[in-house]
């Protein structure tokens, strides 16, 4: 865990110009100059925002994704290709290395050029799945683009993307319409926690092969919003890949096309593709929602250290991170997140309805306590929590996992030892009441005994007893 | 001994009168010195060998628990909780160890500083062992000069108890245990109880109980002299040899004998609230109940009322014994300590509590193992318990009661072999010394004169109890039948030098013994192991330690180990790596759970080590060796274990073929072919083969063409020999998929279109 | 004429009923039998059928044995009484079947067709068929079979196994009912005893005062200890065994085992050489005779070295390598 905050870190020092938490460098993988050009305006605010953009062909023989076992790049852009693979520089096991490496993947389709095989099977690991048929696209009868698809309905016109859940940040909201050309559909299998859709199809959209005539229709791939137009994958390491149904909604033609809905009353209006290509390429290539755990503190919150607010401010009086506790301690957590917005950290704070929650556990969770926001800096802000340590003595951890849709995973372990009470840590037996008998008995016990024996020493028995006693004694 | 019977004779010819004396107590000492030289230099066979090592298990515990008194001193070691065994429940170690050995050697080692002496911690544990058997057989001759009041008897007691290889087995250099101090105790106090039934003195009783304290604070076994005490006053009561000083002396030694030992922390309540002290707390009942009655009867002499009374005493006793089973069914008082009942109830263990069953040296103990022990002794033992029937003392008749138990349990469990052996020397020794009296006379006896000597005829002072009691005996042979006729002695010089002669050549032979079994059997620190090559040189395989040392090197300070119990102590001790069970077996749960994930399939096991955040397993593994003390043959227990918790997710049964075979070649079942164990032992074990070759030569059996595969555990390391082979537990796949699946992906042969089931079946729709 | 029409009409639902029986009241039939026989039923192949037929909202555990005396299965006859007596406690436990759980014995000789059914070699074979309907139901139709193979004939285990195999439902303690004959017959033979005791006191005392008597004994048992009796009681080894050669072996091979003859002879030689070495340190010297003396002396002296010498060459057979020898053997 520590290890990846400290990688992000180092990565923001590689990086001072880039507005990437990561890196700034990306590949783009592209088959021929001549497309290059039909993306200038991407290019163009890529590079704006710090990028360092390399164009590789495939084919090319000198494209690795790794310099020296350590990727070469951060950020991977894949462009459709006509070949039938990505070439022996891009296999599936080099991609999912370069994602284990951590580095980030955003994947564009499009219908017109057939899908390679590699591909899709790479997406199958990620557990998202292709239509079968290769060149299949989504057709929608309502929501397509009157201008340019009147007759063919395969060009999509949907609203700015909404969240899934409330208490999921949304971050590819834009206004107006957006278009996606001859899209190629992803269905996510509902197995795999890690991945989430961003622009899912409308409920009247279905995958349709144009090459097949319109009979053999009854058996459909997929339809209505099973269909994910925009796919979002993170890692467990929090890498992000990214599946763009249609390349071409990057496109400069459609950057600035006037799009207009069917049905009357519908106006001619322009695409907002230039800012969704815009966020969706900032949040993959981690200019959003990445998170960052700066100092994690916890300390015995009792005698002298009770109610100490700001763990600066006593200093050396107080230890913080003791490796050891008692039972019954009460004990005070506290952990600074920030996230990193654009170009800069800034306070993080959970979507409304959600909350940071922290765990004390052994084998498991003996408490879950919902963290509370207790102070803010420029750029962090500060959650804590107080409670009491369980009656159990153990090897506990003080466990932070935070996983959401769209934001980097969070995991902070603190490992800590809850010992027993000492032998000097219990009440004395004076205090307790219920000892009292005991105690008198001991000292009953004690004067009579001392009493008995003046009494004997003092006593002089008579003689002939004693002798026959002496007699009994020896016998 | 050679020495001691000479020392007899010449004190015989040459000295008379006080210098005689003088003389006698001056080579006494040497002689026992010299006995103590010897019973030490015996035990360095091991550090001569290997080097100045701790030995097997249980010593790497202790000395590590050793290290951590001295560095952190005293109180924090009594309330010492260890994080790094027993992981993640850890263990209240100060509270659940018995400190005495820690703390004897935490107070040599401070006064050798004291004396300016910086000797390393590690030399004193090591040789605490020899150093205190030099203190047994000293102690074994206190004991034996109590028992017979022959001279020679206690020196050769002496020299048996310094060289007999029963006591030598758990004493040799190295072996850091308790029972290296607890035996000295044990005979010690022993030797002070004699004396405090003898002398009848407050004081002598004082210092049993203490003894008997410091000897509860070393040695689980002190149980053993909580019932033999008991149970030798018993004994004197019901033989009517009820005696003021048998009260004085019982009474002492319970009243502050109990309260120390509820000092230790592990032993707390356990006097008054387990039925294994019970004995005691009865008999301490009983003679009050006695002594009351004597007292009474002395004052009124009334035949019928001394019957009522002796009547009351027994219906009392009665009542109050019941009242004591009443309580221990009901719960108040626990019952017998697993351990314990298992020595009386023999098939118990196996059944209730196979933690017990299957350790090695809690099996029963077959006749080979007591002539190797005990040689020639074992065959002078009865001899030396009939001994004591000829004047039957007090002494003599806790003698008898020591044999005819301590050989009881010896013969139900080995490790038991510790606490006969000092009766056996006893025995023997009054037995040997009782001929070597007899022949080694110079002056022989003209005829007619009989009992010259005075001894053993007719019943000393000690033996006759009440009267009614004396009037039996009177009435019947009185004393042994051998011991009718009077002394006369030894008429031929022939004879005498005969036996003699045959004497010390046993003496002799059994002193090679000693030193060739206790060079050949008990000196070798089962951490190393030694071979012999074909050409007969000594090879020494050091698996072990490289496997320890390479956890010491190459894993975070705190990776969490996982491996059957019986490694844990020297994971702990020599690899400094938190474990999750080791040989302190408090948690049969825990076991059973490290015994389920081993005997799993790799789905099942791995939840279960990571929850429990295991970052290694460490297997021991013997087939390219054929070391046969591997994990593969411990495996049934590890599955019987897991079976008593878990009986319906493991179950032995499938662990064997249909023809009750346990095998681990093509015929093995499918539950043991893919049990984690199996994969982890075997795991590219054929790669070292021929195709089809693998050879397994403690099973010795020929294993399945193609190996075992694992997906959730890595190969980390192998030991030269395989021995030792420790894998590390993967993390979670980071693409979400199950571990399989990944390592098919590795492999290269990808996923089918549509494998994530979207066309067979109805179709799983995703919703969020 | 119409109206007959209608009565058997109406009545035809009804005879279908009777013809069909649900599972509901198939479970009343059997518990009302069960109740009333306080017991196990005892099943045939038909019953059986009827019993383990699904749909059923209740749990049947079958005990399928072999009680007949032919077939020898000691166990069986063994266990019975114990599977009976669990039933009884357990059905008395919840009079009104909450539970819902019927107890049946299928011996062999009623049920061939079900053991070939169920291709069973062996008896007892117990199992338990969870409800296939109704809240704790089970979706698999496959009856949980206790292991017998562990030589449990004890009612207590088999009763915490169903325990477990049906947690929520009401579980019947079972308590052994107290043997009162038993408890009977110790008290009058405690009784019987101390009256003993107390009539024969005066010739019964010396008897058991006598030291020779104990000295025996207790030699006896140490004998018997050190010379690993505890080992063959505890391992139950054979008493001989045959070698390859048809004759037989008396002493196994190996350190870590033995016969229980080999045990034997190794405690007569014990006792031999210990009573030897008694008559020289006692007897002899009480000899007022020289020449009687001196051949007792040799007598003894040699009997000692034979048997010791003799000892060894046992033991060098035990413990291959032993280096050590005596003269004769």
């Amino acid at each position: 865990m520590n290890l990846r905050v400290l990688g992000l870190l180092l990565a923001l020092l590689g990086a001072v110009a880039a507005l990437s938490a990561q890196g700034s460098k990306l590949l783009v993988v592209l088959e021929d100059e001549a497309e290059k050009s039909k993306y200038s305006q991407f290019w163009a605010s890529l590079e704006d925002r710090g990028f360092q953009v390399t164009y590789k062909s495939p084919k090319d023989s000198s494209l690795s994704l790794f310099a020296y076992g350590e990727p070469a790049y951060s950020h991977l852009l894949v462009l459709p290709t006509k070949a039938k693979g990505l070439g022996p520089n891009l296999t599936p096991n080099l991609i999912v290395d370069f994602i284990n490496a951590g580095s980030n993947i955003l994947l564009a389709l499009s219908a017109q050029l057939s899908v390679p095989s590699a591909v899709s099977s790479l997406l199958l690991e990620l557990d998202i799945t292709l239509p079968p048929d290769r060149n299949s696209l989504i057709v929608d009868h309502f929501n397509y683009d009157t201008q340019s698809a009147n007759e063919q309905h395969d060009v999509l016109l949907l609203p700015s993307p909404q969240a899934s859940r409330k208490d999921v940040k949304n971050y590819f909201s834009v206004d107006g319409l957006i278009a996606f050309p001859h899209t190629v559909g992803q269905v996510l299998g509902n197995a795999s926690p890690l991945l989430s859709p961003v622009v899912k199809a409308p409920s009247t959209a279905y995958i349709y092969n144009p090459k097949e005539e319109f009979e053999s229709l009854e058996d459909v791939f997929a339809t209505g919003s099973q269909i994910n137009i925009v796919s979002a994958f993170q890692a467990r390491n929090s890498a992000r890949f990214t599946v763009l149904g249609s390349v071409e909604a990057l496109e400069d033609k459609w950057f600035d096309a006037s799009v207009q809905l069917p049905g009357a009353g519908k106006k001619s209006e322009k695409t907002a593709n230039k800012a969704f290509a815009q966020k969706l390429s900032a949040w993959t290539f981690k200019e959003l929602g990445v998170l960052r755990v700066g100092s994690v503190s916890h300390y015995l919150n009792e005698g002298s250290q009770k109610g100490v607010s700001n763990t600066t401010a006593v200093g050396a009086a107080l230890d913080i991170n003791p490796t050891i506790y008692r039972i019954k301690n009460d004990v005070h957590y506290s952990i600074e997140m920030s996230e990193w917005e654009n170009d800069h950290w800034a306070p993080f704070t959970p979507a409304a309805g959600d909350a940071l929650q922290l765990e004390f556990s052994m084998l498991s969770p003996f408490w879950r306590l919902d963290l509370q926001p207790t102070a803010q800096t420029a750029n962090s802000s500060i959650y804590s929590a107080e409670f009491k340590l369980p009656d159990q003595h153990g090897i506990f951890n003080f466990f932070v996992e935070y996983r959401r849709p769209f934001l980097t995973s969070v995991e902070e372990k603190r490992t800590v030892t809850v010992r027993h009470f000492a032998h000097d840590e219990w009440p004395r037996s004076f205090v307790i009441s219920g000892a009292y008998p005991w105690i008198g008995g001991i000292w009953v016990t004690v004067i009579g005994w001392v009493i008995f024996v003046a009494v004997w020493l003092y006593s002089k028995p008579a003689q002939p007893k004693r002798q026959l006693k002496a007699g009994n004694v020896k016998r | 001994m050679a020495a001691a019977t000479t020392e007899k004779t010449t004190t015989g010819f040459f000295f008379e009168g006080e210098t005689g004396r003088n003389t006698r107590g001056l080579l006494r000492l040497i002689i026992l010195c010299t006995i103590a030289a010897a019973a030490i230099a015996s035990r360095l066979f091991s550090v001569i060998r290997f080097e100045s090592i701790i030995h097997e298990f249980d010593p790497w515990f202790n000395f590590r628990a050793t290290k951590y008194l001295v560095q952190h001193g005293f109180y924090p070691f009594w309330n010492w909780f260890d994080d790094r065994t027993w992981h993640p429940l850890g263990r209240v170690t100060g509270g659940t160890l018995y400190p005495g050995l820690m703390v004897t050697s935490g107070v040599i080692w401070k006064l050798l500083r004291f004396l300016t002496l910086p000797v390393d911690i590690r030399d004193i544990c090591v040789f605490m062992a020899p150093a205190f058997s030099g203190l047994t057989a000293f102690a074994s001759y206190l004991f034996t000069s109590e028992m017979s009041d022959s001279p020679s008897a206690g020196l050769l007691a002496a020299i048996f108890m310094g060289i007999a290889p029963g006591y030598i087995s758990r004493s040799v250099a190295g072996s850091y245990d308790n029972e290296a101090i607890a035996i000295f105790l044990l005979v010690f106090t022993f030797y002070l109880w004699i004396k405090a039934v003898k002398e009848g003195s407050i004081m002598w009783g004082a210092l049993t109980a203490l003894f008997y304290g410091y000897m509860v604070s070393a040695w689980g076994g002190y149980v053993f002299i909580t019932n033999l005490l008991p149970l030798h006053a018993f004994v004197l009561i019901c033989m009517g040899r009820f005696s003021p000083r048998l009260y004085v002396s019982y009474t002492t030694w319970y009243a502050l004998g109990t309260l120390a030992s509820m000092q230790i922390p592990f032993v707390g309540f356990l006097p008054i609230r387990s039925s294994d002290h019970m004995a005691a707390l009865g008999v301490f009942g009983l003679i009050q109940l006695v002594g009351f009655a004597e007292y009474v009867r002395a004052q009124m002499p009334s035949k019928q009322f001394q019957t009522l009374l002796r009547a009351m005493v027994l219906v009392v006793f009665a009542l109050a014994f019941g009242f004591l089973v009443l309580l221990t069914v009901s719960g108040t008082i626990a019952p017998w300590s697993g351990r314990f009942y298992s020595l009386w109830d023999t098939g118990y263990a196996k059944i209730h509590i196979p933690i017990i069953a299957s350790v090695s040296e809690h099996q029963p103990t077959a006749w080979p193992a007591f002539f190797f022990d005990l040689n020639m002794l074992i065959w002078l033992f009865p001899a030396g318990v009939y001994m004591c029937f000829r004047s039957l003392k007090d002494e003599q008749v806790f003698v008898v009661i020591y044999a005819v138990l301590a050989s009881y349990f010896a013969g139900v469990m080995v490790r038991l072999m510790l606490t006969l052996t000092p009766v056996v020397c006893v025995a023997a020794a009054m037995a040997l010394s009782q001929i070597l009296d007899t022949f080694l006379v110079a002056s022989t006896p003209d005829e007619g004169d009989a009992n010259k000597k005075p001894q053993a005829n007719g019943t000393p002072a000690g033996a006759n109890g009440s009267v009614d009691i004396k009037q039996q005996f009177a009435n019947l042979a009185d004393g042994l039948r051998s011991t009718k006729a009077p002394l006369v002695g030894i008429y031929s010089y022939l004879s005498k030098s005969m036996i003699t002669g045959a004497i010390t050549a046993y003496l002799l032979l059994f002193v090679l013994h000693c030193t060739w079994v206790t060079s050949n059997a008990y000196s070798s620190p089962s951490v190393v192991l030694a071979s012999r090559l074909p050409d007969g040189s000594q090879h020494i395989i050091d698996d072990y330690r490289e496997a320890y040392y390479w956890l010491r090197q190459n894993t975070a300070p705190n990776a969490k180990v996982m491996s059957w119990w019986d490694y844990g102590y020297q994971i702990g001790g020599m690899a400094d790596r938190p474990t999750l069970v080791d040989n302190n077996t408090w948690n049969n749960t825990h076991i059973a759970t490290v015994g389920k994930a081993m005997s799993s399939r790799e789905e099942v096991s791995y939840p279960i080590m990571r929850q429990h955040e295991v970052d290694y397993v460490l297997v021991v593994f013997g087939a390219l060796l054929g070391y046969s003390g591997d994990d593969i043959n411990k495996f049934l227990w590890m599955v019987r274990i897991a079976e008593g918790i878990w009986p319906d997710e493991v179950k032995e049964r499938d662990y064997f073929t249909s023809r009750g075979e346990y095998r681990v070649d093509d015929e093995a079942t499918p539950t043991m072919r893919n049990s984690l164990m199996y994969k982890m032992s075997y795991y590219k074990y054929n790669d070292l083969f021929p195709a089809g070759q693998a050879q397994d030569r403690v099973r010795g059996s020929r294993l399945p063409a193609a190996g075992p595969e694992l997906s959730t555990l890595e190969e980390a390391f192998t030991s030269e020999n395989w021995i030792i082979r420790i894998y590390k537990v993967k993390d979670l796949d980071n693409l979400g998929r199950s571990h399989q699946e990944a390592v098919a992906f590795e492999k290269g042969n990808k996923r089918k279109k549509g494998g994530a089931g979207k066309r067979r079946g109805p179709r799983v729709l995703r919703v969020d | 004429m119409k109206l007959l029409t209608i009565l058997t009409a109406s009545l035809l639902p009804f005879t279908a009923l009777a013809v069909k029986k649900s599972s509901g009241d198939r479970f009343q039939q059997h518990f009302a039998k069960q109740l009333s026989n306080a017991g196990p039923l005892k099943l045939d192949d038909k019953l059986y059928g009827d019993l383990t037929k699904t749909p059923r909202d209740y749990s049947v555990a079958v005990l399928l044995t072999a009680l007949e005396a032919r077939f020898g299965c000691q166990l069986c006859n063994e266990f019975q009484p114990e599977w009976e007596l669990l039933a009884k406690q357990w059905t008395r436990g919840d009079r009104n079947g909450e539970g819902r759980l019927l107890f049946g014995t299928l011996d062999f000789m009623d049920g061939k067709g079900t053991f070939q059914a169920l291709q069973l070699q062996t008896a007892p074979v117990l199992l338990l068929f969870p409800p296939t309907t109704g809240p704790n139901a089970k979706p698999d139709n496959v009856p949980q079979r206790f292991d017998f193979s562990s030589g449990i004939n004890k009612a207590e285990p088999i009763h915490s196994w169903l325990v477990r195999q049906l947690p929520d439902i009401p579980h019947p303690a079972f308590v052994r009912p107290i043997n009162y004959l038993m408890i009977g017959i110790g008290i009058t033979a405690v009784l019987g005893v101390i009256t003993f005791f107390t009539v024969a006191a005066p010739y019964v005392l010396p008897i058991i005062q006598n030291r020779n008597l104990w000295a025996a004994i207790s030699l006896i048992a140490v004998l018997l200890f050190t010379s690993g009796h505890m080992f063959n009681h505890i391992r139950k080894v054979p008493y001989v065994a045959q070698d390859g050669r048809g004759d037989v072996s008396y002493f196994a091979g190996g350190f870590q085992n033995q016969f229980g003859l080999e045990t034997q002879i190794v405690a007569a030689m014990y006792g031999v050489l210990a009573f030897a070495t008694i008559s020289l340190a006692l007897k002899v010297p009480r000899i007022a005779n020289p020449q009687t003396q001196q051949i007792a002396v040799v007598v003894w002296g040699g009997v000692i070295l034979g048997m010791y010498s003799f000892l060894l060459s046992v033991f060098r057979v035990k413990n291959g390598g032993y280096p050590f020898w005596l003269p004769p053997f």
